[in-house]
């Protein structure tokens, strides 16, 4: 018998490549309308003569935040570790902890109801608590950066360990595997897509637990930055440890698209957001 | 051989309530014997089925595989379900290697002999594809041959051409009575397809649900190797009509 008809490797039909033009529009696009927008920004401000505590331009706010670019880096740098150590600790705790939730139903009615509790906590309002808990170091913000992004994070975890067909468990039963394996062969690499879904939304808030910890209790960090140069009425140096501080959250967002891409290859999201 | 006898199965649901799945279900099926189940829904199909592959555990009755009971799964049973469930992340050699690996069985030859069924079914140059490359019917064929891998005694298979254009599924019906001519084997197959049921099986295992039981098993006296050209024959056209009275009278009578 022959393999079905519409799946035989079949010559595609010879067609034009599309110029280069066009195949790479999806990378320059979007840049050729930031410039057209920054360029709309400078003129703006120039020619209704907006005063810069309103509204810098982006000549001032690139001559102001270049003129103190050693600082600008250290907070930078501040923020990044702060980001980077509470994404890795969300992803180090949720993992086993969806594990634990969805093995039994035991586990999950006693955690559940405290995951739901700690989303309820307002985490600015607990900010400044646990500065006085945890001392006056990199810690409490930490703790609150992890507090931001391990929610979702747990969750999509859950779902993808829920979502394996039960055709494919029952399998593993009937090849006697070991709950371990079943784990580790069929469970987690299935949920591999689901994760990385949590994964991204992980690190797009662990970047926002990062500034709100910045805001209330720190002496470094580009959050930290912005509170004091606004008080200081150095608007555009604000704006310039905003504009890095949204360039950190895309790059961070694309290496977990890159890695997502790499090892999980047959997700469906992949090139999507 | 399998004995079946006085085979039941009650679920509990989660408001406390019982389902009985199966009731006092009796059949022998021996070496090499084609089994088809027919039915409509929620009979009790699949119950039997995992009930026989020792994958639920039984309510009442008892369940015999070469004089042994059935107490869990057995590693010389195969299982091909109506979804083809491959790993999305597997080549299709690796998916019919997974059992064997995960049973730790792999030998020096497994990747030949995996190398051979694909072959025979017709996916030899397909091996270092991924599911998603090939249609439902190819996924599916590599599903069997997933199963067949370990040489199992006993296949049981649940809707194995349920999901699939009636084109591949006649083609596959074909397909899987060759494979079963090369390879014998006791063969538990779950069908909505009455002609199917006819077509493959020496017995046909009619039920009825509400409690899930066997109504019927009726013996095709079709000659072999069996092909669509029998379908005329008044031999398969009895075969049917039988079992759609027992499937469809039932039915009538209790909806008057
Ligand atoms: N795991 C289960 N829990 C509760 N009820 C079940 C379960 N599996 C099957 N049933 C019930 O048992 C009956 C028979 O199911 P099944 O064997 O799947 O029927 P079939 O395969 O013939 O459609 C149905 O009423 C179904 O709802
Ligand atoms: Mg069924």
């Amino acid at each position: 018998m022959q393999p079905d008809a519409i799946a035989l490797p079949t010559p595609a039909p010879r067609r034009k490549k599309p110029a280069l033009w066009r195949r790479t529009q999806e990378f320059w696009l979007p840049l050729v309308v930031l410039t057209l927008l920054v360029l709309a920004w400078e003129i703006a401000c120039r020619v209704f003569g907006v005063p810069a505590y309103l509204l810098p331009s982006p000549s001032a706010i690139w001559g102001e935040t270049w003129a103190m670019r050693m600082q600008v880096l250290t907070h930078a740098g501040a923020t990044f570790t702060t980001v980077m150590v509470g994404f890795l600790v969300s992803v180090a705790i949720s993992l086993p902890l969806a594990v634990a939730l969805t093995s039994s139903r035991m586990i999950a009615n006693a955690i559940y109801p405290i995951l739901i509790l700690t989303q309820s906590i307002p985490k600015v309002a607990l900010a400044p608590i646990l500065v006085v808990v945890l001392g006056a170091n990199e810690l409490p913000r930490i703790v609150i950066t992890f507090l931001v992004a391990f929610f979702p994070l747990v969750l999509s975890c859950a779902a993808g360990l829920l979502a394996v067909p039960p055709e494919l468990l029952e399998l593993g039963r009937a090849c006697r595997a070991s709950k371990w394996q079943e784990l580790v062969r069929i469970r987690l690499p299935f949920a591999m897509p689901i994760v990385f879904s949590g994964l991204k939304a992980a690190i797009a808030l662990a970047v926002v637990g990062a500034v709100v910890a910045e805001f209330v209790n720190a002496d470094r960090g580009l959050g930290y930055l912005i509170v004091s140069a606004t008080a200081f009425f150095k608007v555009p140096l604000a704006w310039g440890a905003l504009i890095l501080l949204s360039f950190m959250g895309i790059v961070l967002f694309q290496i977990v698209v890159a890695v997502e891409r790499i090892l999980v290859p047959w997700s469906n999201d992949n090139g999507k957001l | 051989m399998i004995t079946i006898d006085r085979a039941s199965k009650v679920f509990l649901t989660r408001d406390g309530e019982d389902i009985v799945a199966l009731k006092d279900a009796s059949l022998t099926i021996g070496d090499c014997e084609f089994i088809a189940l027919v039915g409509p829904s929620g009979c009790g199909k699949s119950t039997l089925l995992r009930l026989i592959g020792g994958l639920l555990p039984l309510s009442g009755g008892t369940i015999t595989m070469d004089g042994a009971k059935v107490t869990g799964p057995r590693e010389d049973t195969g299982i091909v379900f109506q979804a083809p469930t491959l790993l999305p992340w597997a080549t299709i050699k690796d998916n019919v290697l997974f059992p064997l690996s995960l049973m730790g069985k792999l030998q020096p030859d497994s990747k030949a002999k995996a190398g051979q069924l694909l072959e025979m079914v017709g996916l030899g140059g397909f091996e270092q594809k991924y599911p998603r490359e090939l249609s439902g019917g190819m996924q599916q064929r590599a599903a069997i041959c997933r199963a067949l891998l370990h040489d199992p005694s006993v296949l049981l298979m649940d809707e194995p051409f349920g999901a699939l254009d009636a084109l591949t599924r006649e083609e596959m019906t074909l397909e899987l009575l060759r494979i079963w001519t090369e390879r014998p084997k006791t063969i538990v197959f779950v069908t909505h397809s009455i002609s199917e049921a006819v077509l493959l099986a020496d017995r046909v295992v009619v039920m009825s649900p509400r409690p899930g039981q066997i109504v019927e098993i009726i013996d095709v006296p079709l000659s072999r190797p069996r092909s669509f050209d029998q379908e005329g024959s008044d031999e398969f056209q009895r075969c049917a009509r039988r079992i759609r009275e027992l499937i469809f009278g039932r039915r009538d009578a209790r909806a008057a």
